[in-house]
């Protein structure tokens, strides 16, 4: 009620405004309305497309009766329990490098060519000499998943570090700054906002990866199901398991959005 | 008056050039002129005559092609903690709040938190930024980040202040208050200051003496003596007027 009375005070810019905001926060809402709706058109008839329904019903079934005793929770923690070693790895290793190549000319000059190469290769082609060297265990897969999203974070922090502003390292040799306090002290504090695109990047980098990696090959994990599904013409499966990357992609991308802002607090009101 | 003529900064012969698209273009052309101890110095030139290029080689940010700087009698190459810098396009860290900002030469310096945080704190509150020190620049307005520039560079208890136009980007209202401002601080925390502008009414208002320079490539033109023009000066008396027609006629034209 209270919030009703407020409109009788708006100003004519206001009332649109508010109305605009209405539908901004009503919009999404229809167009996941609209996706179901195409949805069960597609399904309908004799397709093989499974409906929502049966796609629910084989969630709910996937909770009642687990497949490898691990239910759809289970399942997507095993598959964020790799991207999450990966990410550890990426973030510290990845990072470093970033760092070095960004802010040296000279391992710039010696490890370009070579990182260039190497990220050019698609992770999914290291499959077989991985598997030659590791079997198909779980090192393997996050190794495959390293090798999937280790370079989107060197690539953002590479770039972060050689494009620091002269004008921020003109502040330390004024005050005669150590080459490591231009590098801790300017550099890097001016380049988190590229290493956090690189985070970002990353983990959406490892979240695909690691659903590819698993279809070839894994017991458990989002990857399996989809592999499991396919294997048995069981398409609900199979859906279940695409909502649900969809669904832990996007709140990958929120939490790292969120972290952000909470540790770069300046870069909040910038524009 | 010998005492207060001590010379503390000497540049003689200052040259610098850059090699633009494979000629060489001179900036800087045989500068040479002395700054005393506790003065107000102003280099007073027109636009892009090589005023920023002279500050940048006394802070050390560039190496002149020929000449030398002298501070205190020796040669100084490369840049010095005596030597502090107001810099024309503020370069506040933006990741950094007001404290962090004008803490930063200490912290670089190796100091102890307690005593930089007191040191800074006692620079934030002569600007007049008492309880602005959690804010981060982007908050702040053109004004008050040039305060936070300006305690920065105190911070450092530099025997010599540069102040490279730092008041080009305010409005005018801004500008006459920041004027006032730094004669203030300056009254209060005597240093020597070389004030870089292009405003001759500036100039006139806060100098003790006025290098003027030529256009590019800059050289010294002409240096006023305006000890005599007592503070605190009002930008429309006759005497105020006369100097800052004398020197506008004298003034090369930016190109």
């Amino acid at each position: 009620m209270i919030k009703k009375d407020k409109t009788v005070n708006m100003s004519a810019a206001e009332i649109h405004e508010y109305r605009m905001n209405m539908l901004y926060k009503v919009l999404p809402i229809f167009s996941v309305l609209l996706l179901i709706a195409l949805w069960l058109l597609a399904s309908s008839g004799v397709s093989d497309f499974p409906s929502p329904a049966e796609v629910w019903e084989r969630t709910v079934r996937l909770f009642t009766n687990p497949i490898k005793k691990l239910n759809l929770f289970s399942h997507v923690l095993v598959s964020l329990k790799r991207i999450g070693i990966a990410l550890a790895f990426d973030w510290t290793f990845g990072i470093a490098f970033g760092v070095l190549i960004g802010w040296s000319p000279r391992a710039k000059a010696f490890f370009g060519p070579l990182f260039n190469a190497f990220r050019a290769v698609p992770p999914l082609a290291w499959i077989p000499l991985i598997t030659l060297w590791f079997g198909i265990g779980e090192f393997p897969k996050i190794l495959i998943v390293i090798f999937g999203s280790l370079a989107s974070i060197v690539v953002n922090v590479q770039a972060g570090l050689s494009t620091v502003e002269k004008m921020y390292l003109d502040v330390g040799t004024v005050f005669n700054a150590s080459p490591a306090q231009r590098l801790f002290k300017i550099a890097i504090p001016a380049s988190l906002d590229a290493i956090f695109a690189g985070v970002r990047t990353s983990t959406s980098a490892a979240w695909m990866v690691v659903l590819a990696a698993e279809m070839l090959g894994a017991n458990a994990g989002v990857g399996f199901l989809i592999s499991r599904g396919m294997d048995s013409i069981d398409m609900p499966l199979v859906l279940t398991g695409m909502i649900a990357i969809g669904i832990v992609g996007a709140i990958l991308a929120i939490i790292t959005q969120f972290a952000e802002r909470l540790i770069c607090p300046w870069t909040r009101k910038r524009k | 008056m010998d005492e207060k003529k001590k010379v503390i900064l000497k540049l003689t012969h200052i040259c610098q050039s850059y090699v633009i698209k494979d000629t060489v273009k001179d900036a800087v052309e045989n500068v040479s002129f002395d700054v005393y101890d506790n003065e107000f110095l102003v280099l007073l030139g027109p636009g892009h005559c090589g005023k920023t290029v002279i500050m940048n080689m006394i802070a050390g940010l560039e190496k002149p092609v020929g000449g030398k700087i002298h501070l205190n009698g020796e040669e100084i190459k490369g840049s010095d903690s005596r030597i502090g810098m107001v810099f024309q396009s503020l370069n506040l860290m933006p990741w950094r709040t007001v404290m962090g900002n004008v803490e930063f030469g200490l912290e670089v310096a190796g100091i102890s938190k307690e005593e930089r945080h007191a040191t800074a704190q006692k620079y934030i509150d002569l600007v007049g930024l008492t309880g602005f020190e959690k804010s981060y620049p982007h908050e702040l307005s053109g004004g008050m980040k040039q305060r936070v520039g300006i305690a920065r560079a105190y911070t450092n208890n530099p025997e010599i202040l540069m102040m490279d136009e730092p008041f080009g980007q305010l409005d005018a209202q801004t500008r006459y208050a920041m004027e006032e401002e730094v004669l203030r601080i300056w009254e209060k925390e005597k240093r020597t200051i070389i004030f870089v502008t292009n405003n001759i009414e500036e100039a006139v208002f806060l100098a003790d003496r006025i290098i003027l320079l030529s256009n590019c490539p800059a050289n010294v033109k002409e240096v006023y003596d305006l000890s005599d023009l007592p503070r605190p000066r009002n930008t429309t008396s006759p005497e105020f007027l006369r100097i800052r027609a004398e020197i506008s006629d004298n003034t090369d034209l930016a190109l």
